[in-house]
């Protein structure tokens, strides 16, 4: 059986992930920040699929400690599960803010859960990956386009706006797995993008607050269901051989923005490695 | 430029540590909160390469204070700045809080303040500009119900600062005091906001924006920052209007805010 291991899945997207594909056979390590979050979820996933198909781990991805310890805890479940194997890494985790709020780390709350999380447990559970050929999914966004990383000022503290923010994180995910590619592409990892396109989720309500609130909750009212979203992830996860694209919507590949370049990746792996402490090229086997 | 945070690890200490680790300044840091305190420290470290010392303190408490000046004296550090940012509040009526946290209120607000204040001054860098900040809060300017002890708290600083920019005017100390409104910190400050609804949202100061200009305008001279106009009106109204009035006022207001926000 092949374990994935899918952050921000007690609700949303991440949720409808882990359902669809511990429906569909695989093993599912699921993380939220809430351990009652987490309970409610596993009993919904274990509902729709088979007992013993998922376990849940509390983590807040925002800080980079949490972080640390949580990989050490799904690290130890994988050598005892899955030989150390993990087929899939979906870091999906991601909030949306309508203020500039900083992690205990003081880093931008955007930036660091929805990039700087994923770039960090990515790294640590990298061993586990290279073993089992696995593959990288980062929930990312339409709206990563029609803008740059903002190199001298990424936490935005000179002049924050929480869409410029949000915009600039998604488009870090994208950069993200283009550099995963360019670094592990041939030692048979694979990285994606996956639009969700708009989906009904609370993104946009939880501890955002004023005008930000009020807009998505207007603005969700359009979305799909987050069952719509999730086929995309289990067809990365399922298709074989690995698909050769980067961004993908609704099973099939997407155009993304010019700004996603090699020389970009390359930056902003040099700034991640710098804000997580860590060297990627220096990662030893586990 | 050496700079000493008090509170250093809640949201407001951060992103004034933050805003000085951006400027090139070095940080001595502490708070109540280890953990915090140290990833607080590496966060800076690897953003700006600050250099930065942290130690866990209660500033309430003289004996800890005591073994931390001991530390400070033997690393023979000395400050241009100080940022008294350490704070807390604990919302509700008086009677419906328990007795030793209103107590804690003065204790640590005020009490620790004091002693932070005296203990910096005296090791501030000789011949060099000194500048201190007091965090106050736009509730020093009005009788505050069910946020009594910690309006007054605030008064106090309000016009301590005052008092003390006059007394070290002429041996070149700055002191200025903030009043800012409510600031998006941590996840309860953002419900609590949101219960206050209209008020609550056009009270509310950028965090970051906050930091940026308090140390901009502390270190130009000024004494007095209100952030925001709303705010500024708000606090000129607090000052003209009777204060029974006033309290009577802020007490509907918060009476309902309250009922939203604590479901009580």
């Amino acid at each position: 059986m092949r374990t994935v291991v899918i952050t921000g899945a007690t609700s949303g997207i991440g949720l409808e992930i882990a359902k669809l594909l511990a429906k569909q056979g695989f093993r599912v390590l699921g993380v939220g920040r809430d351990w009652d979050r987490c309970q409610r979820a596993l009993e919904i996933v274990t509902r729709v699929s088979a007992p013993g198909r998922a376990e849940f781990f509390a983590a807040d991805l925002l800080q980079q400690r949490e972080i640390i310890r949580l990989a050490e805890e799904l690290g130890e479940t994988l050598r005892v599960t899955a030989e150390g194997e993990l087929f899939a890494l979906i870091n999906n985790a991601g909030c949306a803010r309508g203020w500039y709020m900083t992690t205990e780390d003081g880093y931008e709350q955007q930036f660091a859960l929805n990039f700087l999380a994923g770039f960090s447990l990515t790294y640590r559970l990298l061993p586990q990956l290279k073993k089992a050929n696995g593959r990288v999914i980062m929930t990312g966004s339409k709206s990563h386009n029609g803008i740059g990383v903002h190199w001298n000022d990424v936490m935005l503290s000179r002049r924050y706006n929480p869409l410029t923010a949000y915009k600039q994180s998604k488009l870090c995910c994208l950069l993200f797995a283009r550099g995963l590619n360019d670094r592990y592409a041939h030692q048979g990892i694979r990285a994606y993008a996956v639009d969700p396109g708009l989906v009904r989720t609370d993104i946009g309500n939880k501890d955002t607050g004023g005008l930000v609130n009020l807009v998505w909750t207007l603005r969700k009212r359009g979305g799909a269901s987050p069952e719509i979203p999730a086929r995309t992830f289990l067809y990365l996860c399922q298709a074989e051989p690995a698909p050769e694209g980067l961004n993908y919507f609704r099973c099939r590949e997407r155009g993304y923005s010019r700004q996603v370049t090699s020389a970009n990746a390359d930056r902003l792996f040099a700034l991640g490695e710098r804000l997580c402490g860590v060297q990627y090229d220096k990662r030893a086997e586990a | 430029m050496n700079v000493f945070i008090s509170g250093a690890a809640g949201g407001l200490g951060r992103a004034m540590a933050a805003e000085c680790a951006r400027r090139g300044y070095r940080l001595f840091l502490t708070d109540r909160d280890s953990a915090g305190l140290e990833a607080l420290q590496k966060g800076l470290e690897r953003q700006f390469g600050a250099i930065t010392v942290v130690y866990a303190c209660d500033l309430t408490d003289p004996g800890s204070v005591d073994a931390m000046l001991a530390y400070v004296d033997g690393s023979r550090i000395r400050f241009d700045m100080l940022l008294n940012v350490a704070g807390v509040d604990f919302e509700g009526g008086f009677m419906h809080r328990d007795r030793e946290r209103m107590v804690e209120i003065v204790s640590l607000n005020d009490g620790a303040t004091l002693r932070i204040t005296h203990a910096v001054l005296e090791r501030r860098r000789e011949v060099r500009p000194f500048t201190a900040v007091f965090v106050s809060s736009l509730a020093c300017m009005f009788p505050m119900p069910l946020k009594a002890a910690y309006a007054a708290s605030k008064r106090f600083l309000l016009d301590f600062a005052a008092a003390l920019r006059q007394e070290l005017k002429d041996e070149g100390v700055n002191v200025l005091v903030l009043c800012p409104g409510g600031m998006v910190t941590k996840k309860d400050t953002l419900a609590a906001i949101r219960a206050q609804g209209f008020w609550g949202e056009v009270t509310t100061n950028p965090l970051e924006r906050v930091a940026r200009r308090t140390l901009d305008r502390a270190l130009a001279g000024k004494g007095t920052y209100i952030p925001g106009g709303v705010n500024k009106v708000l606090s000129g109204l607090g000052r003209c209007l009777p204060r029974p009035w006033v309290a009577a006022a802020i007490y509907g207001r918060w009476t309902r805010a309250q009922k939203k926000w604590l479901g009580a």
